[in-house]
């Protein structure tokens, strides 16, 4: 990598899951989107980065990674649940691999999946030792990856603020549970939906925070107009620095008109066995009830705008990975070139995408990223990778300005998680926020156990409640039942315990049980509200 | 004509995006927990023998009110999970099934969000720089204070109106809403500006050919506006380039020793600096409408909270 660049490009990938945890039964398909990102994103992203330190290729790349995600990471529960996934997933592939001897190319295939999935176990079992946060540590502490926290359950700051003592305790509890996992101090947060809010800035100063991402309009609309765009950062008033997503470099990767991922050579994500093999042989590995679901054995490429695909080969992907990744190389080149002679410091290119884009929808996700950082390290290149906070290090001297209100959310701002399919929802989070803090005031630090067990448990419930994910699924209507579930769930607990509360009449054993269900931030303190 | 609060202000000929009638939502998703039949040849399996089990438990998206009511019975004790028994039992709705966690759970959940709150609340939310979001309630003590005040009939013979105050610019506008809806959508017309919403009551007016010929009040309501509650205040965020907003003087901060420094705008460096970074930025934004026009076909596929987006897994 280039020791003098001109400029840098840095990579943030935000990884999160809302908290899903269904001891009571395993029959919610919904666990399941936790097993599939672990084997197609994280676990690939882990793989690579050990490639990547093994083959002594310098590089930098920067992740978040929700309390929800860790918190479900740790869960013992739901390790023992995709271990069995896993299992499940290696059977189908042996059948699979004696069924598609008719094809050989069909027959490489099955192999290969049975590989990967074998593969999987294997690591995460005696490799990782079930322990996959320790594993992204590892690569935190030798200094090529980056950590950083995000609110305690992606709570959407831009509605929630009308409380800030909720913003403040989604903040402090998100730097609560990153201490706990990562053993030190988050120095930067991803915005949950990349929500900005000036009134939230003093409490990210109060617990350490130093930097956010934010929208590119959060930067490109801020007051006054910062000088060098989103190819800067700048700091708030309040002391937050805010880097803002590039344009350029996120429309390569996004457009769904010709971003990378749509390449006629990548696999074809909605052509799954789950649904196309015959109902009596995939029926023990789809829902339990019986409905067709994705199970991940895809064997087709994307061809074209064709329904007849044909089928999917890994050596034409790795091409298209070649290809594109010496694209995305020449852009960024080219565009430092441009940019960096207006500017007093290198101009810092920022890439922020779902973490879970690379791999789960973009199967090739995660080897695109290790073929680019390869080029990156080996190749002529004008700018080197970068982690928000070494800039910072680098380049502390930062223009003062006020970011603009902003989100990632189409358009920009808070249509997607307030509109017309879930707008009824805002007032009970409200309602829930003010009674949590009228409780921590009413019953402050409570000596007698129950009692504190039951407030603590009001604000895992409060704050499980404020998910962003349950709104983005009604608006986006898929599994928009389980959404309303949850949030009725999770206000229905929360009330029921505050009214238990207030009267002094706490039902311990329905306390215990809905601490079994939702068991997450087993260290909260809801004076937090206070 | 009906005065209001700060007449001498203009007023806006407001447009309500969006009247939102709530109807009792959850009610119309109420399960009946007891009529749900619960047949289930529980086949648990041993996770070697991966004989898979066919389970007729409602799947995921159904209601789950009756699940837990099916496990209420003792007769699964916590199973060690390592090696699982296989174990048919018969079909009974009392049956409790051997999950992989092994836990029981004997406490039925069900639960309905609540209509209302008895609180008397405006609260205010911006949806975009320019629409807003309003609910309000009225609890029963307020209303019952109404009543003694102006008359028994005095939720007849007024409507409710929304006082909008753009605190920033100084001027207030009024929208006429009505006693069905709890919430409101509302343009107004300059982003970056504080908001302020007051909620009130008239009396019914009545016009001919647009013009007000009386105003239907009684003899306890003597005042053509009662105001009940105000909201919060709120910023709508902003939606443009402040270039108009020139400013000399550039502040910097060196964030590691805290002191600020300041440079000239003037200087020509800076100033070929901003025209090059928001040309570039000029640039973006043509892609970035080719980005909007896709909004629209794909419903929400912002590049990155649309369709290809964590929350949206699956």
């Amino acid at each position: 990598m280039n020791k003098n660049p001109k400029g840098y490009v840095s990579f943030v990938l935000h990884a999160h899951l809302p908290f899903i945890h269904h001891p009571e039964s395993d029959d919610y398909l919904e666990e399941q989107w936790l097993f599939e990102a672990i084997s197609e994103t994280y676990i690939p992203l882990l793989r690579n980065y050990k490639k990547l330190v093994d083959e002594k290729v310098d590089f930098r790349i920067t992740m978040s990674m929700t309390p929800p995600l860790l918190w479900m990471l740790d869960n013992k529960l739901l390790q023992k649940k995709y271990i069995h996934y896993l299992n499940e997933h290696i059977e189908l592939c042996e059948k699979e691999v004696k069924r598609t001897v008719y094809d050989s190319r069909l027959n490489e295939l099955s192999k290969y999946y049975l590989n990967r999935y074998s593969d999987d176990l294997h690591l995460f079992k005696d490799v990782f030792k079930c322990d996959l946060i320790s594993a992204f540590k590892h690569f935190q502490d030798i200094g090529v990856l980056e950590i950083i926290t995000c609110g305690a359950t992606h709570g959407f700051f831009p509605i929630l603020f009308v409380n800030e003592k909720t913003v403040k305790a989604q903040i402090a509890v998100g730097v609560q549970t990153y201490k706990k996992y990562f053993g030190k101090q988050p120095r930067g947060i991803w915005l949950p939906e990349c929500g900005y809010v000036p009134e939230a800035d003093k409490y990210l100063k109060e617990f350490g925070i130093e930097y956010a991402i934010v929208e590119s309009h959060g930067i490109l609309y801020a007051d006054p107009t910062p000088v060098y765009g989103t190819f800067a950062p700048i700091v708030s008033p309040g002391g937050l620095i805010a880097f803002g997503r590039d344009m350029e470099s996120s429309r390569q990767v996004w457009s769904s008109i010709n971003g990378y991922p749509g390449d006629y050579n990548y696999r074809e994500f909605y052509r799954d066995i789950g649904y196309e093999a015959d109902y009596d042989y995939i029926k023990p590995y789809i829902a339990h009830d019986g409905v067709r679901v994705n199970t991940g054995i895809k064997y087709y490429r994307i061809t074209g705008k064709t329904d007849q695909k044909d089928y999917y080969n890994l050596q034409w992907a790795q091409d298209s990975i070649n290809m594109q990744t010496g694209h995305f190389f020449d852009s960024r080149v080219k565009q430092i070139n441009e940019v960096a002679p207006y500017m007093d410091h290198p101009p810092i290119i920022l890439c922020p995408y779902d973490a879970e884009l690379y791999g789960h929808w973009w199967y090739e996700g995660p080897d695109w990223l290790y073929t680019l950082f390869k080029k990156i390290h080996y190749d002529d290149c004008n700018f080197a990778l970068i982690t928000p906070s070494e800039y910072i290090d680098k380049y502390p001297n930062i223009q003062i300005c006020s970011p603009c209100r902003s989100s990632w959310g189409a358009n920009g701002y808070n249509e997607v998680w307030l509109n017309p399919s879930n707008d009824y929802v805002h007032r009970h989070l409200h309602k829930a926020g003010d009674r949590m803090v009228e409780l921590a005031h009413l019953f402050p630090n409570e000596q007698d156990k129950l009692k504190r067990f039951a407030l603590n448990q009001c604000a895992r419930e409060l704050l499980l409640a404020q998910s962003s994910d349950w709104l983005f699924i009604i608006t986006n209507n898929t599994m928009v039942d389980y959404a309303k579930k949850r949030i009725k769930d999770h206000i229905g607990r929360f009330t029921k315990l505050y009214e238990e509360i207030k009267r002094d009449k706490i039902d311990e054993k329905y306390l215990n049980e809905i601490y079994k269900k939702d068991k997450i931030f087993d260290d909260i303190d809801y004076m937090i509200y206070y | 004509m009906p005065r209001k609060a700060k007449e001498e202000k203009e007023k806006f000929e407001e447009k309500a995006v969006k009247k939102v009638t709530k109807t009792v939502k959850s009610s119309k998703e109420k399960v009946e927990k007891t009529s749900k039949s619960k047949k289930a040849p529980i086949i648990s399996k041993e996770e070697k023998e991966s004989k898979k089990t066919a389970k007729t438990k409602t799947k995921a998206d159904k209601p789950k009110a009756s699940k837990t009511t099916t496990k209420t019975k003792k007769s699964t004790k916590k199973a060690s999970t390592k090696t699982k028994v296989a174990k048919t039992s018969s079909v009974s709705k009392e049956e409790k099934v051997n999950t992989i966690s092994g836990e029981k759970f004997e406490i039925a959940e069900y639960y309905d969000l609540p209509y209302r709150y008895n609180q008397t609340v405006v609260k205010l939310l911006y949806q975009t720089p320019t629409t807003l979001f309003i609910y309000w309630d009225i609890s029963v003590e307020d209303s019952e204070k109404l009543k003694e005040k102006y008359g028994e009939d005095f939720f007849e013979k007024t409507r409710p109106v929304l006082i909008v105050h753009n605190e920033t610019k100084g001027y207030s506008f009024e929208v006429e809403i009505n006693d069905f809806a709890n919430c409101w959508y509302l343009n107004v017309k300059d982003s970056k500006c504080n908001y302020k919403i007051e909620l009130g009551r008239r009396p019914f007016e009545v016009t001919y050919q647009g013009e007000v010929t009386s105003v239907k009040t009684t003899p306890k309501i003597n005042t053509n506006y009662i105001p009940i509650t105000s909201s919060n205040t709120i910023e709508s965020p902003n939606d443009h380039v402040l270039l108009e907003k020139a400013q000399e003087m550039l502040y910097f901060r060196n964030v590691k020793t805290n002191t600020v420094t300041s440079k000239n705008i003037a200087t020509l460096t800076y100033l070929k600096s901003i025209g090059k970074i928001y040309q570039v930025n000029e640039l973006y934004k043509k892609f970035y409408n080719e980005e909007i026009l896709d909004y629209s076909k794909g419903g929400f596929s912002n590049p990155s909270s649309g369709g290809l987006s964590s929350s949206s897994f699956k």
